[in-house]
């Protein structure tokens, strides 16, 4: 069911700018070798060597002939990896409360949208999955391999998303609060036949971390500055996050796209359905009642983890749509043991089975919202997780170069020039990697003209004033950004001439 | 001769770009205020309470009835909603006119620019003779009624204002091929500044 909701039609969202940053960044690994990590923009660099790994396992072409399904299936693969990972806890949320977790986690739209987008956040998510699950199993079996995996995996998070810190924290902060509820509140104790926790046991898990932390963001020893770069990304950031941001917004950003968003004509989109059932989880596992093979220790756990990320998230002012993955997991887990709670309370079998039906019903529900919001809302600002989307619109300009471009005889050789203020013309270096000779400007070049011109409209550059060029239409960059495209005025009548006479209108 | 070759400037990498939410106000896209058309005096709006046709047998006298009821705000009520593809709206004047301007609103309820917009005029109502060009900015000829020349622009409260230069007819079509946000037709409003011809 994951698969079949995260797979089709991977290439029909247009690339976001930070998805085509992100592919720029593979494509100079790829076809050059070379990967750098850079402290103030674009986080750590797993994305980057995880694609490299899936595109040599799946022998990928030149960089210029991959597509952007090939990337997206990277993040796709994390994405269904949290539904693998789900019987490392099985334990821990009950036989019921796993499969219903993992229902969620195939099914909600969130999860689906992006990991169907080619950016960090999924890696982050899994990675963070993979490090509670060995720490899970770690405390019920105190094994070496278990707290090594822990410790690896800490080190993926730390390089795939500066946001690590975050998690960090309020897994931190779950541990104590959760401590502090067990001795002093409701002391379900410890597992059973449990050991002391091993410090060498704690310290080589650590060195793990750092090593794979050191190995990926010093490019596997080649960039010495990468490791310190690391903690210096942490000043730009920090500034980000004060509100020196576009992406600044209110506390109920993240709330308001989970729960009940409604903007203009156009569906409800909500996830209303695993908040519900994450409080019913959460309940049980205050009350220890009813828990359905669930761990009560471990759900409050989540509860409190789950909490003190959302409540981070939501107080920062810096706000962007997938953050919210971070803390949704964690309720995600909550819903499904809270799925079995219901469920196994339940002692007529009747009535579990109208409780089951009513669950696949907002199973279907939740599917059916994913589904749209992966096609025909895509790219729709009525999409809650569509943000700063790239309009399909850039995909007529491109067809619309690479048209002009084939009547020149030598289309990749064709001299292009792109102007758009503070480099606002991403994705458009991925749509356009096949070209050699572009250039790119963040103001109106000194010699503008060229056979194929795209400025920026707030430029105003008026470059078919000398009637040498025509400005032969506009094209949404995204909604109120637009490109002008110039065209050289005998290329232009050159392609004209080779287009089929047009049928007079209907 | 050998190619020259130019070292050109690489992309340089950026940030999430601001999300602009889903709104109705649309910002002005130049601060420059449009310059004023000249115009004899005493004109009057024509196509008020016109008769109106269109090619999208969906629309209905009604709907149609909107383009020329005074209504131009952007809201969803002010609006119709015609067919992908090529699409025409036809006001019939009629008897001959002397026109001077027509201003014309697709739709101003976002930030977006109208495709292959052409105004025609003709004595056929049916626009097989007698057919005279007004405004043609179908660079591409995608609708088949020739290359244009005159340029796309950005849907705005105030419309677009296209100088009719006195023309005399008796029906105008307004062809339109989707925009920069749909492939659906939207109209708003258009009206017709002329005098009784001579």
């Amino acid at each position: 069911m994951a698969l079949a909701l995260r797979l089709p039609g991977l290439n029909l969202r247009p690339m976001h700018n930070d998805e085509a940053v992100n592919a720029i960044k593979f494509g100079q690994l790829w076809d050059h070798g070379g990967y750098r990590y850079d402290p103030n923009e674009h986080h750590g660099p797993t994305l980057i060597y995880a694609t490299a790994a899936w595109a040599r396992l799946t022998g990928a072409p030149d960089f210029g002939k991959i597509s952007e399904a090939r990337l997206r299936w990277v993040t796709v693969l994390f994405g269904i990896g949290l539904v693998l990972l789900l019987p490392l806890v099985s334990d821990a949320l009950g036989r019921t409360g796993t499969l219903w977790a993992a229902v969620f986690t195939a099914v909600s739209p969130a999860f689906i949208f992006y990991s169907r987008y080619f950016i960090h956040e999924v890696l982050l998510v899994f990675f963070t999955f993979l490090a509670l699950a060995a720490g899970w199993r770690y405390w019920r079996t105190r094994r070496l391999g278990w707290a090594l995996l822990a410790g690896a995996a800490l080190g993926l998070m730390d390089a795939t998303k500066e946001t690590f810190v975050i998690t960090l924290a309020a897994a931190a902060g779950g541990l104590a609060m959760n401590q502090v509820w067990n001795r002093l509140l409701d002391a379900s104790g410890p597992p059973v036949k449990a050991e002391r926790l091993k410090a060498w046991h704690a310290a080589a898990a650590v060195g793990v971390w750092l090593v794979v932390a050191v190995l990926l963001f010093s490019s596997f020893l080649t960039n010495p500055a990468g490791p310190l770069d690391s903690f210096r990304t942490y000043l730009p950031w920090l500034n980000r996050a004060e509100g020196n941001s576009p992406h600044v917004h209110g506390w109920g950003f993240y709330w308001e796209r989970l729960l009940y968003f409604h903007p203009g004509k156009g569906p409800v989109w909500t996830e209303a359905l695993i908040f519900g059932l994450a409080m019913v989880g959460t309940v049980a596992g205050f009350r220890r009642q009813r828990l359905a093979g669930a761990n009560a220790s471990l759900v409050r756990f989540l509860a409190f983890y789950t909490l003190a990320l959302s409540v981070f998230y939501s107080s920062l002012a810096y706000k962007t749509p997938w953050c919210l993955l971070s803390f949704w997991h964690g309720a995600i887990l909550l819903a499904g043991v809270g799925a079995g709670v219901i469920l196994c309370g339940l002692r007529h079998a009747w009535h579990k089975a109208v409780v089951c039906v009513l669950l696949l019903v907002g199973t279907v529900h939740l599917g059916w919202q994913a589904w749209a919001e992966n096609t025909t809302y895509a790219a729709d600002q009525r999409n809650p997780y569509a943000y700063a989307q790239t309009s399909a619109d850039i995909l007529n300009l491109v067809s619309k170069v690479e048209a002009l471009a084939t009547v020149t005889g030598q289309p990749d050789q064709v001299l292009i020039k792109v102007m758009a203020p503070d480099q606002d013309y991403w994705p458009l270096p991925w749509y356009l990697r096949a070209f050699h000779n572009v250039g790119w400007w963040d103001h109106v070049a000194q010699e503008p003209y060229a056979p194929i011109m795209i400025v920026s409209a707030s430029l105003h550059a008026g470059l078919d004033e000398k009637r040498t060029h025509l400005m032969v239409r506009y094209f949404q960059l995204r909604p109120k950004v637009f490109f002008e495209l110039y065209v050289e005025k005998k290329l232009w009548t050159d392609w004209l001439a080779r287009q089929p006479p047009a049928s007079s209108s209907e | 001769m050998v190619p020259l070759m130019l070292k050109l400037p690489a992309p340089a990498f950026k940030g999430t770009p601001k999300d602009i939410p889903l709104s109705t106000f649309v910002e002005p896209l130049s601060d420059k205020p449009r310059a004023p058309m000249m115009v004899p005096a005493g004109l009057s709006n024509l196509a008020k309470g016109t008769k109106m046709t269109c090619s999208d047998k969906n629309a209905t006298a009604d709907a149609l009835a909107k383009l020329t009821d005074g209504d131009k705000e952007a809201s969803e009520e002010s609006i119709i909603y015609l067919r992908k593809g090529t699409q025409w709206v036809q006001v019939d004047l009629g008897s001959p006119q002397e026109i001077f301007a027509i201003a014309l609103w697709h739709a101003h309820n976002s930030a977006k620019v109208y495709h292959a917009v052409i105004v025609q005029a003709s004595d056929d109502q049916d626009f097989i003779q007698n057919v005279k060009t007004i405004f043609n900015n179908d660079q591409e000829n995608k609708s088949g009624h020739g290359v244009g020349t005159d340029r796309e622009y950005f849907e705005t409260h105030e419309g677009k204002l296209i100088d009719a230069k006195g023309i005399k007819t008796r029906y105008l079509r307004f062809y339109s091929k989707g925009s920069t946000e749909s492939a659906l037709n939207e109209y708003t409003e258009i009206e017709v500044y002329g005098r009784p011809a001579k």
